[in-house]
């Protein structure tokens, strides 16, 4: 059943791509977030679904788009040249089986990302692909949000959010971090949406979504969320008229939710001040000091899944007892083949002091350029979208550059499709700009949307 | 149950959004002017 119901949706969503190129990109980013093949048994399983909307999206773009103005962003080189240079640490890879193996889908989120700011043309572009990238995880926070009430969430790693094999935003901690970074992208959708323009029914749609984004962080018990939700709601701070106010309701909701929240979320949060008695975090302690070592000893990184060779002996230290009488007790433990648990560190030992570069190069020019847009548009009534959408984009990105700080999540496509549509709205105001530098006599514009 | 109830949502939005996509001149050019706000049919 659920199988016919994603062939004909996909079959309707391939044919309206058919009269507007444009929506087979969208395809493309619905499918890639989705994954509808792996909710299905059997139909969708055997075809390859991502690379047909792929084909028809660049195929799209070539036949039937206009491309004039069109203009590479030093960004969309920073993406190729990653491209590449990832494509060097795959060929002399520790592990090549398995470097191959991430290389498969590292590469199309790349190239994808790289690709993406040549179709967005129109703002309406920039707003759809928006749209479809909400939408899309929503239908993965939806679940968690509605499976933390009814059970008062699982835990971390047991939440069931449909698809059990923990990859791409599925994985909970990554799912946190992403349904965090979108809240601020769900609230501009209240104010400046056209395709569903804000009425109260939008309204209370975008609210329940947020609120299902800030119950994931629960649902998955991740300490890397609750994180996230602090970031989120200091940077919504920067834009707030009433900052007195939004303080105090803060406060409020904070102080209502804690009576609320389930006692196994509680233990693991308490668990932020402890971390040297817990595992997981000793564990990533140790292994971001092991890549360490490595990359002064391959500066050039070890390719893809390069984590695997690691053997690395930590102590977890548990204090017991109160201030002046207290014991510590101290246990060796001995791991090998750690994940990262970083994307700073993953870069590091994948891809070296090159790449490392590469990317955080690629991510604070973001960050600056949505800067330099937010101040730029301020003032500009005619389109007074533009600077709260650089700055959802930009509070976005930063929210999801602290989650990486704990989470190997340096190529997760999601996030790269939100550089593509920064990247977009960037080159889509400068070919504005050019426009209208180079024909001062026409007629205004029409005004393209009112606040 | 949930799993079903949270498809639906997110495809149904999809799909509106898509449908209404459809039709809005501005998707590919903004030099035409875009549609009254309030004479899209089915809003």
């Amino acid at each position: 059943m659920r199988d016919l119901f994603f062939v004909a949706f996909l079959g309707a969503f391939f044919a309206a791509g058919f009269r507007r190129p444009f929506l087979f990109v969208l395809a493309y980013v619905y499918i890639d977030i989705v994954s509808p093949q792996r909710l299905t048994y059997y139909l969708l399983n055997a075809i390859p679904i991502s690379l047909i909307a792929v084909v028809l999206s660049v195929g799209g773009w070539a036949l039937a788009d206009d491309k004039s103005g069109t203009r590479i962003a030093p960004r969309q080189v920073l993406i190729v040249l990653l491209l590449a240079y990832c494509y060097a640490t795959t060929i002399n890879a520790d592990f090549p089986v398995e470097a191959l193996d991430k290389w498969g889908w590292v590469w199309k989120a790349l190239a994808f990302a790289a690709f993406l700011p040549f179709t967005l043309r129109t703002k309406l572009r920039i707003e759809a692909l928006l749209l479809v990238m909400v939408a899309s995880a929503s239908s993965i926070i939806i679940v968690g949000g509605a499976k933390t009430i009814a059970s008062g969430g699982g835990g971390y790693g047991t939440l069931n959010l449909m698809v059990s094999n923990n990859s791409g935003l599925y994985e909970g901690s990554t799912i946190s971090t992403v349904a965090v970074a979108i809240i601020p992208l769900i609230l501009w959708f209240t104010r400046h949406g056209t395709i569903f323009p804000p009425d109260w029914k939008v309204k209370g749609f975008c609210y329940a979504l947020v609120f299902s984004c800030l119950l994931i962080p629960v649902g998955t018990s991740t300490r890397t969320g609750l994180l996230c939700i602090g970031l989120v709601a200091l940077l919504m701070l920067r834009d707030t008229k009433r900052k007195l106010l939004y303080l105090g309701l803060l406060g409020a909701a904070g102080v209502l939710a804690v009576p609320l929240l389930p006692t196994s979320f509680l233990e693991r949060m308490g668990t932020i001040k402890t971390y040297k008695g817990d595992e997981s975090a000793s564990t990533r302690l140790a292994v971001w000091g092991w890549t360490w070592e490595y990359a002064k000893e391959h500066p050039l990184g070890g390719g893809f899944e390069m984590y695997r060779q690691n053997k690395i002996r930590y102590d977890t230290e548990k204090v017991e007892g109160d201030v002046g009488n207290s014991t510590v007790d101290r246990k060796l433990t001995v791991d090998q083949a750690r994940a990262f648990h970083s994307a700073y560190f993953e870069m590091l030992g994948e891809q070296g002091f090159p790449g490392l570069a590469i990317w955080i190069l690629i991510n604070l020019t973001g960050i600056i350029r949505m800067e330099v847009l937010r101040h730029r548009y301020r003032k500009d009534t005619e389109q007074a979208w533009v600077t709260p959408l650089a700055s959802a984009l930009q509070s976005a990105h930063i929210v999801y550059l602290l989650g990486a700080a704990f989470i190997a999540i340096a190529f997760q496509p999601f996030v790269y499709m939100l550089i593509g549509a920064q990247i977009g709205l960037d080159t889509y105001l400068a070919r504005k700009r050019r426009a209208t530098v180079w024909r001062p006599i026409r007629t205004p514009r029409p005004e393209a949307v009112a606040a | 149950m949930i799993d079903n109830f949270a498809l639906a949502i997110s495809h149904g939005l999809i799909a509106l959004a898509v449908w209404r996509l459809l039709r809005r001149p501005d998707l590919d050019r903004e030099d035409v002017p875009p549609p009254p706000r309030k004479g899209r049919p089915r809003a």
